[in-house]
């Protein structure tokens, strides 16, 4: 599943198409807290977000995340979509809950 | 009986008190480079017996527009375009040059300051200003193409040394290896530009095609290197070195210091503010997620005075690099 596969699903708008939007999301972290991000292993991740800031798309690219959805509908500073840009970061928001995206994107990526 | 001309040198006058909302780099620049190191010294002069027609056809040959009068380092005058045109209209353009040169002159010192010039090309609108020694010899003219040119040298030299970066180095065991070194100012509580270190650093890890695993390892020190300057130093320097197998990242800063570097490197521990934590960090686990993604880790510290870290993560040199 691809991160504009999970924005239909989350139906999210895509602000950045960055590098990272057609590979195959193979895990999925849902965190506020950019140290505990900064902690995890897994390659080509996707981060789901309540935190708008320009350090979430920093974190996200040393980390290799393949996109950032920001939930709960936050309202973006203007420089996110601009620091995406630089980084080649995919970036979505949407305004479903961070804990109701985190059900509908692992039961897509789960199908019973 | 000569001529002599009245000259004004600029006097020494305190800097501008808007002066510090120039960048630093241009500052110090400007401050440090003398007039000497701007100006031109390989002067097309003319005595003080050649005629205005003569000055003239100088100009013409040699592309410029003021020409200095002067014998054996002597300085009389000079003669600009202004004086060529009225002496054209006034129809004495065959007289000699020192009855019409421009006499009442602003000139510069040789050890003066460019910040110096600068205001005086500001004050005064000239195109140019002679440039005297302390002996008060002619010993060059400077004009504003001269301190562009000499910015745009300086600034490129300075932007290298503030880079630093060599790639393909031989060390001293002559093993070739890849080499790059750069440093970076980190200020405190700059929020806006923490952590571009560290994507620079990823950046240029991924252009060389080392392991990716490695990139996120290097990438991880070196962000939460950084996010610690920005968020609990008082300003400080990120460096990284590539060679001989080992990354290096250092994060050095020159206080606040901390007490217990043992309870700091452990799990959770953090004295970041609400502020800090509402931006995503500050949860206490960036010196120990250091320690983690390291080979080797050291941390010195001293209350009241700076702190010194340094992770060492070995690394392989990508074939063909």
């Amino acid at each position: 599943m691809t991160m504009i596969e999970v924005a239909e699903v989350l139906k999210a708008e895509v602000l950045v198409k960055g590098e990272g939007v057609h590979k195959a999301i193979r895990h999925v972290v849902a965190s506020d807290l950019m140290s505990d991000v900064l902690l995890v292993d897994e390659e080509d991740m996707l981060l789901l977000t309540s935190l708008a800031s320009d350090q979430v798309l920093r974190t996200a690219q040393i980390v290799g995340a393949v996109g950032v959805v920001v939930v709960n509908g936050k309202p973006l500073p203007s420089s996110m979509v601009n620091v995406a840009n630089d980084l080649h970061m995919s970036l979505a928001t949407c305004k479903v809950s961070k804990y109701d995206a985190c059900v509908a994107v692992h039961a897509a990526l789960n199908p019973a | 009986m000569s001529t002599a001309p009245q000259t004004t040198a600029a006097p020494e006058t305190k800097p501008d008190a808007d002066a510090g909302s120039e960048p630093l780099v241009l500052l110090e620049l400007i401050q440090r480079l003398k007039v000497r190191d701007v100006m031109t010294s390989q002067l097309t002069t003319v005595p003080r017996s050649s005629t205005m027609r003569q000055v003239q056809e100088l100009m013409r040959q040699k592309k410029i527009s003021g020409v200095p009068v002067e014998e054996d380092g002597r300085f009389f005058g000079l003669v600009s375009i202004d004086d060529i045109i009225r002496a054209l209209g006034g129809g004495y353009i065959s007289d000699p040059c020192s009855r019409h040169m421009t006499t009442k002159l602003v000139v510069l010192e040789d050890d003066m300051p460019l910040s110096f010039a600068l205001r005086y090309f500001d004050r005064y609108h000239y195109g140019r200003f002679p440039v005297l020694n302390r002996d008060q010899r002619l010993v060059g003219i400077i004009c504003q193409r001269d301190i562009n040119r000499a910015l745009l040298v300086e600034l490129t030299h300075e932007l290298n040394r503030l880079e630093n970066v060599k790639v393909h180095a031989v060390d001293k065991e002559g093993n070739y290896s890849i080499y790059v070194l750069r440093e970076f100012p980190i200020c405190k509580y700059d929020f806006e530009n923490a952590g571009k270190a560290a994507n620079q650093i990823k950046q240029v890890l991924q252009e060389k095609k080392f392991p990716p695993k490695v990139i996120r390892r290097i990438a991880v020190a070196a962000y939460e290197l950084e996010i610690n300057l920005c968020v609990h130093s008082d300003g400080g320097v990120l460096s990284w070195l590539i060679s001989n197998g080992r990354a290096e990242i250092v994060a050095r800063d020159a206080g606040p210091g901390i007490e217990d570097v043992v309870w700091a490197c452990q799990d959770g521990t953090s004295t970041a503010n609400e502020w800090i934590r509402s931006l995503g960090f500050g949860a206490g686990m960036g010196l120990a997620n250091v320690k983690r993604v390291s080979d080797e880790f050291e941390i010195t510290s001293k209350k009241g005075s700076g702190t010194t870290v340094k992770s060492v993560i070995y690394v392989d040199v990508p074939a063909g690099t």
